[in-house]
């Protein structure tokens, strides 16, 4: 997380250096009109220190202590144990996409369209915020401790990186 | 420079098992397939012919305006169809080609290959991104169907054209929301992508061991969380104004026209790094393998790539020198110092190329068509970035002539791509003779379109006109520029055709058939649900050279 914490936070450093210095040219000659140019150079920065700011708080709650993507010697026993869990297949990303697409249609056409719209990207957001739960029971082997009782040389030492 | 002691400890083989588990799942196949996998490899690939088909079809829109204007008061179509044919050009061209072919279709397909990831950290979401692109592309399109027509502004559209008044009906409001909608879909990619880099990484592909492409693609992912949600701020403004009676950019009712136009290239100059930087690392991957050489000057390479990427945010009025609405001396400094990343950049790729063993495929050959072809753009690009000359040259045909050579430029590179790494998606090379033809065909054709235009521009023929008068001296440079846009076609359809049938009938191309040396190759072609069933110790940034090539590791400075 250090080298990542510090990219980002490093372009926030630029940001705010570029942000002040077009801030006083344009007082000492721009016009009044130049004034959104700074409102969007002080939100990049401040976008930039938020990520950041949560990066930097990664690192620094690990104690210096690197994850295995980080070490330069790390080997793949390293990073044994379940990465995460990555869902196979989904129907609602596209039923909420397709809602997405109708609240557009609405912005052009009328608010009829909202209807459809909000139908579709409401029921799909319930579907998605249940299904992990529901397919964590249905598929074979996804529980860690299932997983490690049928891999005898696999600990479940849990996810190899930090969320 | 010191070797490392420890080196891959074990010769790596391709099918021992994996230390890595995940968790299994049902893999449908056909369009249900298309529709619900979560599979950043077909998500990747939709993504590349998605952008591909708009490539098509806004490529047409070209062969229209050049044959419009291949002689004198042409009627070949009217000036509103006409009008509409630039615009619609431009913004898939922008929005739904040149930038998602790359960040989003090569950058999914190949950043978890390349990290040693079986998937995107949010694969769900990744599949709602490319449904928002794909909805936004159809309702640009979308604009052709109605009464009045699809949005005739051009593609930045300037207010107050924009307005109500100007552009009624729903032609203006579909380019406002189809541009929205591929903005959502772009953030949407630069999060998952950016917690993807940032998490998943394979143990001991440290950030300084990532390819050259990775990086690239992540800082374009960075210039997008800064750039997309202004643009989008900017349409939800441009859209408040034609129906709910805002009057942000009328200038009768004591808006101001110029904050649209600085918000818009406010997203707009980062847009052509967006577009540009995943192209550099293609470049910079196929360069590598094909001259059978590291990276020249790896670290020097990523401190270019994110000085590019922090100039990027300060060049955007660059655009605006003729309003007189903006600060020309920094705007002019700012954009003179981006040439010089970029500089570098070019010698580190000749360094790369230096002594090298070139292999002078088709891959090879796209990407040398992308370094003189970008080199060129990138001129014309000092050329216009210094405000005396750009006075003279603004909205002429200069600078279109310009930003063609810097974006096909760009594009070359990606084609490129698709010779050298769509052997991984299919399992099959394409036709190096086909291939060499369409590079050819492309190369001569784009250069002929373009080069011409140039000087046009200098002649003082205006962009965005539909006819010309026969007394302008104009007619013999607008003829050649129309046939060269003939062969560019011609050359586009010999490329579709080798990929069409190579993909059925090519020749096989196994696990790694260009003796690559980044993590994709390490698995098979096309690679298998969640990417890897052995990796290879990663001790520096091409662990598969390294593990091929035990006699020539490569030499690791920290």
């Amino acid at each position: 997380m250090k080298v990542e914490s510090r990219t980002v936070l490093g372009a926030f450093a630029f940001l705010t250096i570029l942000a002040i210095v077009y801030w006083v040219l344009v007082a000492l000659h721009g016009s009044s009109t130049e004034r959104s140019g700074i409102a969007m150079l002080v939100f990049s920065f401040a976008a930039y220190a938020l990520l950041g700011g949560y990066l930097l708080a990664q690192y620094l709650r690990r104690h210096g202590i690197p994850r295995a993507e980080d070490r330069f010697d790390a080997t793949q026993e390293d990073g044994a144990g379940v990465i995460d869990y990555f869902p196979a297949t989904s129907i609602w990303p596209a039923a909420m996409g397709l809602g997405m697409v109708f609240g557009a249609c609405a912005l052009v056409w009328g608010l009829w369209y909202l209807a459809i719209g909000a139908v579709l990207f409401f029921g799909a957001v319930f579907g998605w915020v249940t299904e992990s739960d529901y397919t964590e029971d249905v598929l074979p082997g996804s529980d860690p401790d299932e997983l490690a009782a049928s891999h005898g040389d696999f600990a479940s030492t849990g996810a190899h990186h930090d969320h | 420079m010191t070797i490392l002691e420890e080196r891959p400890q074990l010769p790596f083989e391709a099918h021992e098992p994996s230390l890595m588990e995940i968790v299994p799942g049902p893999r449908p196949h056909g369009i249900v397939k298309f529709v619900t996998s979560t599979d950043h490899k077909q998500i990747g690939l939709n993504y590349l012919f998605t952008g591909l088909a708009g490539f098509v079809i806004a490529g047409l829109m070209a062969l229209v305006m050049r044959t419009q204007l291949i002689v004198p008061n042409n009627h070949f179509v009217t000036e509103n169809v006409y009008n509409e044919m630039f615009t619609i050009h431009g913004t898939i061209m922008l929005f739904v080609f040149a930038g998602p072919f790359a960040f989003a279709g090569f950058g999914n397909y190949l950043v978890p290959l390349m990290i040693g990831a079986p998937d995107m950290a949010f694969p769900r979401f990744n599949n709602l991104s490319y449904w928002l692109y794909l909805g936004g592309f159809s309702l640009l399109l979308a604009g052709f169907l109605t009464n009045n027509g699809a949005a005739q502004f051009g593609w930045f559209g300037y207010a107050p054209l924009t307005e109500a008044i100007h552009s009624p009906g729903p032609g203006a409001d579909l380019w406002i929301v189809g541009i929205g909608l591929t903005g959502f879909s772009g953030i949407f990619t630069a999060v998952n992508i950016i917690t993807t880099v940032f998490t998943l990484r394979a143990p001991g592909m440290v950030m300084f061991r990532m390819p050259i492409f990775v990086w690239n693609i992540l800082v374009t992912m960075f210039l997008i969380l800064l750039a997309f949600p202004v643009l989008t701020a900017a349409m939800a403004l441009l859209w408040i104004d034609r129906h709910l009676g805002g009057n942000f950019y009328d200038a009768t009712k004591g808006g101001q026209p110029i904050l649209w136009q600085n918000l818009f290239w406010f997203f707009g100059h980062p847009e052509v790094y967006i577009i540009a930087l995943p192209y550099f690392g293609i470049a910079t991957e196929i360069l590598a393998t094909m001259s059978r050489k590291p990276v020249f000057g790896y670290k020097g390479m990523i401190a270019a790539t994110l000085s590019i990427g922090a100039l990027a945010m300060g060049v955007w009025a660059h655009h605006m020198y003729t309003t007189g609405a903006v600060l020309l001396p920094f705007f002019a400094a700012m954009s003179l110092l981006i040439a010089v990343p970029t500089g570098i950049k070019f010698f580190n790729w000749i360094g790369t190329m230096w002594r090298g063993t070139i292999v002078l495929n088709t891959a090879m050959l796209f990407c040398l068509g992308f370094l003189a072809m970008f080199l060129f753009g990138g001129i014309t690009g000092v050329i216009l970035a210094q405000p005396v000359l750009d006075f003279q040259l603004h909205n002429t045909y200069f600078v279109v002539a310009h930003f063609h050579y810097v974006l096909i430029g760009a594009v070359m590179a990606g084609f490129g791509g698709l010779y050298y790494w769509l052997p991984k998606m299919t399992g099959r090379k394409l036709s190096e003779k086909w291939g060499k033809l369409g590079f050819a065909l492309l190369f001569i054709g784009f250069n002929l379109t373009f080069f011409p235009q140039h000087d046009l521009g200098l002649r003082g023929m205006p962009r965005r006109i539909e006819t010309y008068n026969a007394g302008m001296g104009w007619n013999f440079l607008n003829e050649l520029s129309s046939i060269g846009a003939y062969i560019t076609a011609l050359g586009v359809l010999v490329n579709a055709w080798n990929i069409f049938t190579s993909w059925r009938n090519g020749e096989l191309a196994g696990d790694n058939p260009w003796d690559g040396q980044t993590l994709e190759w390490a698995c098979s072609s096309p690679p298998p649900d969640h990417n890897f069933e052995a990796l290879p110790p990663i001790r520096s940034e091409r662990p598969v050279w390294d593990a091929n090539h035990p006699d020539m590791l490569t030499k690791v400075g920290h």
